[in-house]
């Protein structure tokens, strides 16, 4: 049974001025087991598709017609405390920009303890990412910590919730190529653990090659169907033009 | 070769404090000294802290350094580098005002290199260079993509013709397409403009592409210099051999603590 199952008709946005379609007939299933990556260009509505699956899009200015199924939930109807339910135990989502997604007024205190299962598994992960043990990190604010910082927080809170699915935006963007490694040997590990499955957008093929087991290309509103990764470059390198310029 | 710039022995340190009454100095740049020929491009490489954004803000005299000192075109003085010296940051949007039309910004900044010239020529001459899109000339900031911002900024910096010009972080958040339009439109704008770069990167793949000699930084140091080719082929220390490890996503947890811990 898959951990998610979309089929989205479409997404639509509207202004004061206009309603645009930024996403239609998407369809997929993320299965248990698996990283899935979707690449695109900027502006191809990666992230809009990310937050219409967590429920984060604000419907005054989306409309999102079609189903998203996560266990027997359709999480496009289920009620506000189903919704924030899955969101805290099950579905983990680490934004692009993690340091704009905590309250400069509250400790880390606050983000652990209401999110991790495991004290022993998330000190495990806090000293796997090279971040101060949980006595001093619980005292720190957001803003004294850096963004590639606050990044490894957000992957490691995400992981001590041990939930079923880890959605991931950018994840590698604004952090060390050292660091980006270990988020990659880390999400290649829960994955291949439990129950669970991982979908990530970035623009790192090389991050996307060596992490994910399933790639699709988000373009002209729609998604492609979501490949193994030797297929899917194999193919774009056959159909696609090559990059203009020199280099 | 001309020099364009050197930096001889460096050191900037702040005082960072470790407790309410006690603060420890904290050495961010660690004797560094090197030079720039005239024409080229370098690259300047290393992790988050190691002191690349510094150096930049000394070259730029936006800060002093501890001790050492630039030469820039032979002379020590501050003066000498006003205009002569750009830098595009990686925040592009926090550089233009969000409410000016894009071209009065740019007619501004060519009205301050030469009041004498042709406005309507060097306008054109000077947004076609960016391949910033006519039919954006008259938005304003707030109206444009992270991309034509990025653009825009640079328009108005090659308007004054600098002799440098330090690009920090360009191509972050960049999709791939995009990366390789601005690599291409830095090596027009060195070749077109005569204009000597520095740039500074976390993606090493990118900068070999551009950077004609390579600087590795770790640490507030130097660990590693060279012309881009040989560095890549043939790394010598152990940092820039990580460095390239990493870019291939090749680090196993081991490598990476036991670079930590050295």
């Amino acid at each position: 049974m898959p951990v998610l199952h979309a089929a989205i008709k479409q997404i639509k946005v509207r202004s004061t001025v206009e309603e645009k379609i930024l996403l239609r007939d998407i369809a997929f299933d993320l299965k248990p087991n698996n990283i899935y990556i979707i690449i695109g260009k900027n502006g191809s509505g990666k992230t809009t598709l990310l937050k219409a699956l967590t429920g984060l899009l604000d419907q005054r200015f989306y409309n999102i017609e079609g189903e998203i199924f996560f266990e027997d939930e359709n999480l496009l109807t289920t009620n506000k405390e189903k919704l924030l339910e899955i969101r805290n135990d099950k579905i983990k989502y680490v934004f692009q920009d993690p340091i704009n997604s905590f309250d400069n007024l509250k400790t880390f205190d606050y983000y652990f303890k209401k999110l991790s299962k495991n004290n022993s598994q998330t000190e495990t992960l806090l000293d796997y990412f090279l971040l101060p043990p949980s006595n001093k990190l619980y005292k720190m604010y957001p803003f004294e910590v850096s963004g590639g910082m606050a990044q490894r927080i957000s992957l490691t809170l995400a992981l001590s919730a041990e939930p079923e699915l880890i959605i991931l935006d950018e994840p590698t963007s604004g952090i060390d190529v050292g660091i980006a490694n270990l988020f990659l040997l880390k999400l290649k590990e829960f994955a291949a653990s439990g129950n669970h499955s991982v979908l990530l957008v970035t623009q790192d093929l090389d991050f996307a090659k060596r992490v994910s087991n399933k790639i699709a290309r988000l373009s002209n509103e729609k998604l492609s169907e979501f490949k193994p990764v030797d297929e899917f470059f194999h193919e774009e390198s056959s159909t696609q033009p090559s990059p203009k310029g020199r280099l | 070769m001309d020099i364009l710039l050197k930096a001889e022995n460096i050191c900037y340190s702040v005082d960072e404090k470790i407790s309410r009454r006690n603060k420890e100095e904290k050495h961010i740049l660690k004797d560094i000294s090197f030079s720039v020929i005239k024409g080229s491009i370098l690259g300047i490489s290393g992790e988050s802290g190691s002191g690349k954004t510094t150096l930049a803000k000394i070259i730029t005299g936006i800060l002093i350094p501890t001790s050492g000192k630039i030469i820039f075109n032979d002379s020590n003085s501050d003066n000498s580098r006003t205009n002569k010296i750009q830098i595009l940051f990686q925040n592009n949007g926090e550089i233009l005002n969000p409410f000016r039309i894009i071209e009065d910004i740019i007619i501004e900044a060519l009205l301050i290199r030469d009041k004498k010239i042709n406005i309507e020529i060097e306008k054109k001459k000077n947004l076609s260079s960016v391949n910033f899109p006519e039919h954006l000339w008259k938005r304003r900031g707030f109206e444009l993509s992270g991309g034509e911002m990025q653009r825009a900024a640079l328009a108005r910096i090659i308007a004054v013709k600098p002799e440098l010009l330090i690009l920090d972080e360009p191509f972050s958040a960049q999709d791939v397409e995009s990366q390789q339009n601005l690599l291409n439109l830095f090596q027009d704008i060195n070749k077109n403009f005569g204009i000597t770069m520095i740039c500074i990167v976390h993606n090493l793949k990118l900068i070999r592409k551009l950077a004609d000699e390579m600087l590795i930084m770790y640490k507030g140091e130097i660990v590693e210099r060279g012309k881009t080719k040989e560095l890549f082929t043939e790394p010598r220390h152990p940092y820039t051999k990580f460095l390239l490890k990493a870019e291939n996503y090749d680090l196993s947890y081991e490598e990476f603590i036991k670079m930590k811990l050295q």
